[in-house]
């Protein structure tokens, strides 16, 4: 029997390959391709419109299990959006609360699909959308409340001596905002994706040595199977986080402390 | 490790704002709306 030894890195899942693209000298020699990120993206994209499709229920007053399953991802976006910002001015934010929590919830479950691509491992997509989100907030202060919005990095009631650290501190923290909110949901979705294939690798080749091997190596199968419930859940709760995040930061901008 | 490979970076980024920003197009103006008038004929129905 032929054994195949090639060993792969954990971290190849996640390299962007060029599908195709146009190298023709248009538009300043632009380069134009579709990547495989960006094929995940697109797909994403169309399942989370055919899913709102396949939800409308031909405009029903009695839901199906379809309509069933968005009104309650609704009900929980409203509420974390209701409690989080702000329950009258904080509804006109909700809309884009509630794109970005499908967008990061379809493109997680995505990723758990076997041989796809996890497209919010990706630092850069991550941080571009947190980046935007925390900027935005800072103009949406700056807006309504003019330079009042330094206020924000002053706690109440400290002493005047200790304020230069204390707003230094703030102002620090303030900036990590950026940073760890993107941070947060790549390095769990990219940690989670290394465990599953590290652990089916080693599976693989504990079940693949011999006929006892194969009955040892369901012990790792098992732990394979509980983890990728897990990463199920992880896919949830990292979409949740973002966007309870992104209305805390949103809700500092908008009333400050 | 491939995140850090910087050639598709504005690919990337390009595409993450083109889906996010056609999904929150299609979500207010389409899909939302239709939530709230649900919502409300079901308060109307119980109400009446």
């Amino acid at each position: 029997m032929r054994h195949f030894n090639f060993v792969l890195s954990p971290l190849d899942q996640f390299e962007i390959r060029d599908l195709f693209s146009i190298n023709a000298n248009l538009l300043g020699n632009i380069h134009l391709s579709l990547t495989n990120i960006g094929l995940y993206l697109s797909i994403g994209l169309f399942l989370a419109l055919s899913y709102s499709l396949l939800a409308t229920n031909n405009n029903k007053i009695i839901p199906n299990s379809w309509s069933i399953s968005q009104e309650s991802i609704y009900a929980t976006v409203h509420s974390i959006v209701i409690n989080q910002l702000n329950p009258t001015k904080g509804q006109l934010y909700f809309p884009f609360i509630y794109a970005l929590f499908i967008f990061i919830l379809v493109n997680n479950l995505i990723g758990l699909v076997p041989y796809s691509f996890a497209s919010t491992s990706h630092f850069i997509l991550t941080f571009s959308m947190s980046f935007t989100i925390v900027l935005g907030a800072t103009f949406l202060g700056f807006q309504k409340h003019g330079l009042k919005f330094f206020s924000l990095f002053v706690p109440s009631g400290c002493p005047l001596a200790l304020l230069p650290l204390l707003v230094l501190i703030e102002f620090i923290s303030y900036l990590s905002r950026n940073v760890s909110l993107g941070l947060r949901l790549a390095a769990n979705i990219l940690s989670g994706h290394m465990l599953l294939s590290i652990l089916s690798g080693f599976t693989y080749n504990i079940m693949t040595s011999g006929i006892l091997f194969f009955f040892i190596g369901l012990v790792p199968l098992a732990f394979i199977i509980a983890f990728s419930g897990l990463e199920l859940a992880i896919a949830f709760i990292q979409a949740q986080v973002f966007i309870v995040l992104a209305c805390s930061y949103i809700k500092d901008g908008l009333d400050l402390h | 490790m491939p995140q850090l490979v910087p050639f598709f970076f504005v690919n990337q980024v390009v595409f993450a704002f083109v889906v996010l920003t056609v999904l929150i197009y299609a979500l207010s103006k389409y899909i939302l709306p239709r939530f709230v008038r649900l919502f409300i004929s079901r308060i109307y129905i119980n109400k009446l």
